[in-house]
């Protein structure tokens, strides 16, 4: 029965999530039932800086219908601040101390000052609006060259000034090994035959998904049970933990099964859920909070925001010689538990050599606080503008060499593999010149040449360009320890029931990454069982084990390995019971599991996978000798290497020099992610990234005015790219297995948005290089494209 | 204040005391417990997840009071599959991977289905500016479009039969 052997990973087999949510019957976090609960409406500050004179309740505790209404006052002595020990990483930074309502004075224009909590959200509403507080104004910083001078406001108390974090990532460890290490790199500069040097700034943006936050929570005799958005519920079960000093074990937190997205913005531990945990136990009845847009878009996904003064000194055919580059993070009031703002922009510097081969570095990153929200993660955690930077960077030198961008980067891309970047990065084994060879032919490069001369002789203006991006699969504990004082292996519980249906228990809680879709092939492949009949449980604290979230491509890397390895256990030992109850003695691994069958290497039958469950399960006599009835496996999963994956990303336009106005015609990604479980949620999660990159670097932008007030906190004017705004899209891969994981998958997904940003500008520049036009910052509107062939021409 | 309304919904009549101030999109998911109606932009009318029909024809149920809605039918995305059978929009959703996360899902399929109502055999452009009121952060369109553009197709081979 060969037909019955076709393996599940590596097809598109179509996504089990979508019953449920095309139908309208997902549960996300606002759609969990939970009877008698009251309503949480945040109170937050109007202004970016401001000392807190005074807050009146009374109007708003006398409203019928209101339970509660608390400020930073009545919780400093109750609730413990935050850094706490759950949520401090062991990189050295400023960690500023600060509750989940603002004490004393306020930050940035959003910040939580006071709390209402009502029976009914729209109760809670008008109670927020008669709270009124009194604010005495302070200086307000909002640019972080600014925050860096001496006279300069400080935000936090006990701060000599605003420098939250400042590392130099190459060299070594010791002050002296770094300074030796700089002057190296000057030394290749003074004697290189090209150097170049350029300021690089890519704006305030994120992803934020269309599923704002939530939390209800409910502490009840037995214990804290928490639903909320999350993407590490075991995680938050933690931090709940030691903030409010309940024994881990009578913690339970959830991610729903469904979340509306996420995209790193639901890993950091926030203030709100904080709160609404505190008030369900000052109150004794459930308490909700459901996010709003407003809120969201001032408190959280706000991200990338760094400035690079990037220099680079290159030979004669535009090898890279050595890289120097100072960077500066706007870090906001810097107050997020586990990132803090700065754990982004320190990633990002990690990741600036990216996957080129940069023989010396010396990087430099400071994060600096300002009367904004923290930087929260968004995927392409931190590294967006670097790559920008260094794929601009790149271009630069080979216009000024006269050479093609593409041979330019060709020559630069890293050929040996596994590789330790000068900081200290390690990448493993994978050919990412195959991946960029793909590309160059799948967008045709010659070809485009032949027509981009041909157009314009025409007096039409396209363009082609690139960018590469080394980016994360999974964060090994090596990694994540010092980053976010937190493991990165995967865990996985795969359990056979009595009448051999499987569950599979994830600790992880994905937000739209088809989890029950891949981990389903996984099991089916390894046990020989229908994939509709297997359930996957995702973000249960309690039926789970521990594991750090879904995040930084974690699921293709470690916890699809983890699942892989509890079934194979099981497998294991369902053929041995099977081979000793037929007399036979042949290994284990001889039996096949395939149609609900277990066969032998004969091709006999030996029994029937659901038999074969029911019999060691309920009937646990004469098993071999040492062997007991358990059919559940939990397995943790550690890479003996940090993994990667690589992509390269072709934009072509078509640019107007009269108007400014550009078009994308589309966009091409080549990628190795190893082996693919799931093509079609590959290709899905690939495309998706390159619209978040697109859209960042054309249309989105957080907004403040001079005196730190938001001007972007609503989806109008927080554009994102809709289905009119997007080209069409094209996915090419040139794998290489991961030799670190048993499937030889890697993690995909996080790093896509990063090179797409460079990759636009260098198609756009690249149309527009009769111009001469240089774009050095995003975002790239027609405006400011119009600009600078402006200042081109006058130049 | 408090008014009666009486609304068809999914084919079944409902009559409900409700505060004048209610959006019809809590009454929908908090008054009857239908939660595939989602929000995403908290009553901007930008981001489409709340999207269902009023009298077959695709609003935005944030732009809209309960009270608004007094005698009028309206379909949700629980009531668009018909005696079992999804429609053909559904399953084009799932064939084509036109959603990731699910959470702006029912918006984008109430609005295809009345885009396809009036525009049976669309340009891949008209697919993409039908859509613009619908935002989706994980896609990139792309399956999306095609789900559209396949059920189209589709619909349109039934109806030649």
């Amino acid at each position: 029965m060969t037909t019955m052997h076709k393996p599940l990973i590596g097809t598109s087999y179509r996504r089990r999530e979508d019953a449920r949510l095309t139908t309208g019957f997902g549960q996300f976090i606002a759609d969990i039932p939970v009877a008698n609960a009251l309503h949480a409406k945040f109170v937050r500050s109007d202004r970016a800086h401001a000392r807190i004179r005074r807050i009146d309740v009374a109007r708003a505790r006398a409203l019928p219908g209101v339970a509660a209404v608390l400020t930073g006052e009545d919780i400093r002595e109750v609730i413990p601040s935050l850094p706490n020990r759950s949520t401090q990483p062991l990189l050295p930074a400023h960690y500023p101390r600060h509750w989940p309502l603002a004490v004393g004075k306020v930050r940035f224009h959003g910040e939580p000052v006071a709390v209402v909590v009502a029976e009914d959200k729209y109760v809670a509403a008008d109670a927020a609006e008669l709270v009124e507080i009194d604010y005495e104004d302070l200086p307000v910083v909002t640019d972080p060259e600014a925050a860096l001078k001496p006279d300069a406001p400080i935000l936090h108390e006990g701060m000599e000034n605003n420098i939250i974090f400042e590392m130099t990532l190459t060299g070594g460890f010791t002050p002296e090994e770094q300074a030796a290490n700089a002057r190296e790199v000057d030394a290749i500069f003074a004697a290189a035959p090209h150097t170049l040097s350029r300021r690089f700034r890519v704006h305030r943006c994120g992803v934020t998904p269309l599923e704002t936050r939530g939390v209800v929570a409910d502490w009840t005799r037995s214990g804290l049970r928490v639903w909320m958005s999350t993407q590490r519920p075991h995680i938050d079960r933690l931090v709940f933990s030691d903030l409010f000093a309940i024994p881990q074990n009578m913690v339970h937190v959830s991610a729903p099964q469904d979340q509306g997205g996420a995209f790193g913005v639901k890993a950091p531990v926030y203030r709100e859920p904080i709160m609404i945990v505190h008030l369900t136990r000052l109150l004794g009845r459930p308490v909700r909070w459901i996010e709003s847009r407003e809120e969201h878009l001032m408190a959280v996904s706000q991200e990338r925001d760094q400035i690079h003064d990037l220099e680079i000194a290159a030979d004669d055919e535009g090898r890279i010689l050595a890289l120097r580059d100072r960077i500066l993070a706007d870090n906001g009031d810097s107050c997020e538990g586990v990132f803090w703002g700065f754990v982004m922009p320190f990633y990002g510097a990690a990741m600036v050599p990216n996957g080129y081969a940069i023989p010396k570095c010396d990087i430099h990153v400071r994060a600096v606080a300002t009367n904004k929200s923290a930087l929260s993660p968004a995927r392409a955690f931190g590294t967006l503008p670097g790559r920008f930077a260094v794929d601009r960077m790149i271009d630069i030198l080979a216009r000024k060499l006269g050479k093609d961008p593409a041979e330019v980067r060709r020559l630069n891309i890293l050929r040996e593999l596994p590789h330790v970047s000068p900081t200290g990065v390690h990448y493993d084994y994978s050919d990412y010149l195959k991946v960029w060879d793909k590309l160059i032919e799948t967008v045709d490069l010659a070809g485009f040449r032949r027509e981009q001369a041909a157009a314009r002789a025409e007096g039409r203006h396209i363009g082609i360009g690139f960018g590469t991006s080394v980016h994360a699969s999974g964060v090994a504990s090596v990694a994540l320890v010092p980053m976010e004082g937190q493991p990165g292996y995967g865990s996985a519980t795969v359990k056979i029931d009595s009448r051999g249906t499987v569950t599979v228990l994830e600790g992880d809680a994905p937000q739209g990454q088809g989890h029950e879709t891949a981990m389903s092939q996984v099991v089916a492949d390894m046990l020989g069982v229908d994939p509709e009949a297997v359930i996957v449980r995702v973000g249960d604290s309690v039926a789970t084990p521990f594991a750090s979230g879904t995040f930084g491509a974690r699921g293709g890397s470690y916890t699809a390995s983890a699942v892989a390895l509890a079934a194979k256990a099981l497998r294991s030992k369902l053929a041995r019971i099977a081979l000793h109850d037929a007399r036979r003695n042949e290994e284990p691994d001889s039996v096949t599991f395939a149609g609900g069958k277990l066969i032998a290497g004969d091709g006999n039958p030996l029994t029937t996978f659901a038999d074969i469950a029911e019999r060691v399960i309920m009937r646990p006599l004469d098993l071999p000798e040492g062997m007991d009835a358990s059919l559940e496996h939990t397995a943790f999963f550690e890479a003996d290497f940090p993994m990667m994956s690589y992509d390269a990303v072709a934009v072509k336009v078509e640019a107007d020099p009269e108007t400014g106005r550009f078009r994308i015609l589309d966009v091409t990604v080549a990628a190795d992610v190893g082996n693919i479980i799931n093509p079609q949620i590959v290709e899905g999660q690939t495309h998706g990234g390159i619209v978040q990159g697109l859209s960042n670097a054309m249309f989105e932008e957080f907004v403040y005015d001079a005196n730190g007030i938001q001007l972007s906190s609503t989806l109008e004017a927080y554009k994102i790219a809709n289905a009119a705004d997007v080209p069409p899209m094209h996915v090419v891969h040139a794998n290489t297995p991961c030799r670190h994981t048993p499937l030889g998958t890697r993690g995909m997904g996080e790093g896509t948005p990063g090179p797409v940003p460079g990759a636009l500008v260098n198609a756009i520049c690249d149309a527009l290089a009769p111009f001469a036009v240089e774009i050095d910052s995003l975002p790239i509107r027609p405006d400011r494209l119009w600009q600078a062939l402006r200042a081109a021409s006058a130049g | 204040m408090a008014q009666t309304i009486r609304v068809v919904v999914n084919g079944r009549t409902v009559e409900r005391s409700v505060p004048e101030r209610m959006l019809l999109v809590d009454f929908i998911r908090d008054e009857l417990g239908l939660t595939g109606t989602h929000q995403g932009c908290t009553y901007e009318g930008v981001c489409g997840a709340c999207t269902v029909h009023l009298n077959g024809e695709a609003v935005k149920s944030c732009m809209m009071l309960a009270v608004q809605a007094d005698g009028e039918e309206i379909t949700t995305i629980e009531g668009l599959a018909r005696d079992g059978a999804l429609h053909p929009v559904q399953k084009a959703f799932n064939e084509h991977h036109a959603l990731q996360c699910g959470y702006c899902t029912s918006g984008m399929i109430m609005n295809a289905v009345d885009f396809l109502r009036t525009t049976p055999a669309p340009t891949e452009a008209e697919i993409r500016h039908a859509l613009i009121g619908n935002i989706c952060r994980c896609t990139g369109y792309q399956n999306i479009v095609a789900a559209v553009a396949a059920a189209a197709a589709a619909m349109r081979a039934r109806a030649a039969e």
